[in-house]
């Protein structure tokens, strides 16, 4: 098999804020292929958007990347080496010789070979230059053309993700554009720039259900036309079924299930991934029989220990409080499957069988008082 | 939906406002106590005396009637005469309004040039060293009083160092005078340069000490603004397409950061106009402060009036000017039609 487009490993993000260190992103491992859409999957405040930011090193202070590895086509955009300090004390953790610097970074990476879309393409073109100027800035910057060039690779653009009467809509403002309009720009952008990889941080939630699938569509057009890689940021387990080839499920920083995305919906390995999955509104059930995660995610500056998810899952058991189970490969399948989960007894063996099993009090969620008002129904 | 006929309209919505304001300081010099007549007689006049003096100026009419006069008369241009001075309101204004002039464009322009580099600096550089002067520089500077300024300035720049002049203001397009010898080209440019030089160290210490509280207030607002806008969502895609720190400072945060800015500059023209009072008075600037301050003491009542009248006018069109320029700026900001 050829060399991975993206590896990330053991990646770790952390924000020094007032109250102590938040661990946003704390050892995930993952590898994109070209060619492929990468699924980052996970409630908000997993870490996916900080891991997202962090594969180009646009983390902002107070956050910072302490450690790990991100190489993208043999050049390390990250990575640390030990150097012994004078005296004792552990050995100092400094940017290796081979990491790119900020400026290599941004002049060879940014645009050029990963791209980025946003969230919120309401607030992601700038209010005060037209959507035409500001696509040609960036091709201009990221492909070396000619303003008249890049101009006409815009409006060209524009015309490849839809938008009508483009030669038109190049000047108008941002405003003059719907969400969804504003959300094929920034796609048109990504695209423009012809990088190998973009990272697609939920582009999709801010918009509305039916706009959601003309983008998904779009992209997947494009993505055979292109062949460009994606990492697909989301929460939306409906979205990560159309359109990604491999998932990614993170909880708290970490990355607890890894599989293609076939046998992550039909040989789930991880009891938070059937949590999410469960708790996808089907047309053939009501609200109370809908099964949400119990709960609230704990919060990432002060994780519970052992298995971080044992607070709210249902098949936790006493040692699962005590001992942190890291990704290991448990799938019997062909392709690798890997999960973090202590309950897969023959690969981890950490004694989860004997172990009892433990009560889970939820405090704060939403599922209880659901639940009651759909049996109260019945 | 040209910017011309915003601009008329916003002329011609402004016509109400001024005719708010005549009609307010019109009834309130009414209502004020105090005779003007027996200011101008003196301790004790005779009744024929004072029945004179009221039908010279129509103060014997009834109200609605010398309300009527004062509008008609505006409307050609008269503000009326001044009761003290005893000449035309206007040329009064007239010889005044330079000297005030001077003083608000230059103590604007101080503090506009230095405010905004200062305010973007911060926002750059935000809790490092250069953030903190700033921000100390920023808070002295809201919460001194313009006069105490002034006057330690006078103390060490006028008595100790000599550096500077303290009182007046040399009026730098009225020329060095008629010169001796017309046609010497040398001499001109000689009188020239030590009449702008003179004009310069006569003006240095008014802005300083009127402008030190706008350049406080629009660094503080440049800084926040600037640092709402650095952490938009437009400038970290901007970061994340290579776009360099400096360009994204210049072009894709600026601009967006000056809406505040315009904003708070509008408003800090009535400030400046209320600060230029104390700082003529403090530097002895016979401008339109100390004419209105005088004309109170007087009870020059036309004078109030009308310089009161030319007040609201020139903050009208402040108002217009920052409105248009808010359009200018953001394309979201229309003029008020329909697309």
């Amino acid at each position: 098999m050829s060399e991975p487009l993206l590896e990330v490993e053991d990646l770790r993000t952390q924000f020094f804020t007032e109250d102590g260190v938040v661990r946003a992103v704390d050892g995930i491992s993952f590898t994109v292929n070209e060619g492929e859409i990468v699924g980052l999957v996970g409630e908000s405040g997993a870490g996916k958007s900080v891991a997202a930011s962090s594969i180009m090193r646009l983390v902002e202070q107070p956050g910072e990347i302490v450690g790990g590895e991100i190489r993208f086509k043999g050049e390390t955009i990250f990575g640390l080496e030990d150097v012994e300090r004078d005296g004792d004390g552990p050995p100092e953790k400094v940017p290796r010789d081979d990491m790119l610097s900020n400026a290599e970074v941004r002049e060879r990476i940014r645009g050029r070979e990963i791209a980025i879309i946003f969230q919120d393409p309401m607030e992601s073109l700038n209010p005060v230059f037209t959507v035409g100027g500001q696509l040609r800035e960036f091709i201009e910057i990221n492909r070396d053309l000619p303003e008249n060039e890049a101009r006409d690779l815009a409006v060209h653009m524009l015309r490849e993700v839809g938008i009508p009467e483009a030669e038109e809509r190049y000047d108008d403002y941002p405003h003059q554009f719907s969400g969804g309009m504003r959300q094929r720009v920034l796609i048109a952008m990504a695209l423009a720039c012809e990088p190998s990889l973009i990272i697609a941080d939920e582009p999709t939630t801010a918009l509305d259900v039916t706009v959601e699938g003309q983008i998904l569509d779009l992209v997947d057009d494009l993505q055979g036309k292109y062949d460009t890689s994606f990492i697909w940021v989301t929460h939306d387990m409906g979205v990560v079924a159309e359109i990604c080839d491999r998932v990614n499920v993170m909880y708290l920083g970490e990355i607890v299930e890894q599989a293609d995305v076939d046998s992550l919906f039909h040989d789930t390995q991880h009891p938070y991934t059937k949590a999410l999955l469960n708790s996808i509104p089907r047309p053939d059930q009501s609200v109370g029989e809908l099964n949400p995660i119990a709960g609230v995610m704990p919060e990432a500056i002060n994780p519970p220990s052992g298995c971080r998810f044992h607070t709210r899952c249902p098949e936790a058991r006493e040692v699962c409080t005590r001992t942190h189970p890291g990704c290991r490969e448990v799938g019997d399948g062909d392709g690798p499957h890997r999960a973090a989960c202590l309950k897969h007894e023959g690969v981890f063996n950490a004694g989860y069988v004997e172990s009892e099993s433990i009560e889970n009090k939820t405090t704060g969620g939403f599922d209880v008082g659901l639940t009651e008002e759909g049996e109260a129904d019945d | 939906m040209g910017i011309y006929r915003y601009t008329i309209r916003r002329l011609l919505q402004a016509i109400p406002v001024l005719l708010g304001i005549i009609t307010i300081t019109f009834l309130l010099s009414d209502a004020i106590p105090g005779d003007p007549v027996q200011i101008m007689l003196g301790p004790s006049p005779s009744q024929a005396q004072i029945e004179a003096i009221r039908a010279k100026y129509g103060l014997n009419q009834p109200l609605y009637v010398r309300y009527g006069n004062y509008v008609w008369g505006l409307l050609h241009g008269d503000l009326g005469e001044s009761l003290y001075y005893q000449v035309p309101v206007l040329l009064k204004i007239k010889q005044r309004l330079p000297a005030t002039l001077l003083l608000l464009i230059s103590s604007f322009a101080f503090a506009i040039v230095t405010a905004i580099p200062l305010g973007v600096i911060s926002a750059k550089r935000r809790n490092k060293p250069t953030d903190h002067i700033s921000r100390v520089i920023a808070l002295v500077g809201v919460s001194t009083p313009s006069f105490w300024i002034g006057l330690m300035m006078i103390l060490i720049f006028v008595y100790h160092l000599g550096w500077f002049e303290s009182t007046g203001l040399v009026i730098p397009w009225e020329g060095p005078g008629p010169l001796i010898a017309p046609g010497n080209q040398a001499a001109a440019l000689g009188a020239w340069t030590d009449h702008l030089v003179e004009s310069a160290r006569h003006l240095l210490l008014p802005t300083l000490s009127l402008g030190t509280l706008q350049m406080a207030a629009i660094t503080r607002i440049e800084r926040s603004s600037m640092l709402e806008v650095l952490s938009e969502d437009y400038v970290q895609l901007a970061r994340a397409y290579g776009v360099s720190e400096r360009t994204i400072l210049r072009k894709h945060a600026f601009r967006n950061a000056q809406l505040p800015v315009i904003t708070l500059i509008g408003l800090q023209i009535t400030a400046a106009i209320g600060g230029a009072v104390l700082t003529e008075t403090v530097f002895a600037i016979n401008g339109m402060g100390t004419l209105i301050v005088n004309s109170i003491y007087r009870q020059d009542f036309p004078t109030i009036m009308g310089t009161t009248f030319f007040y609201g006018l020139v903050f009208v069109i402040g108002v217009i000017v920052t409105d248009i320029s808010y359009a200018y700026v953001d394309p979201r900001v229309t003029y008020g039609e329909a697309e």
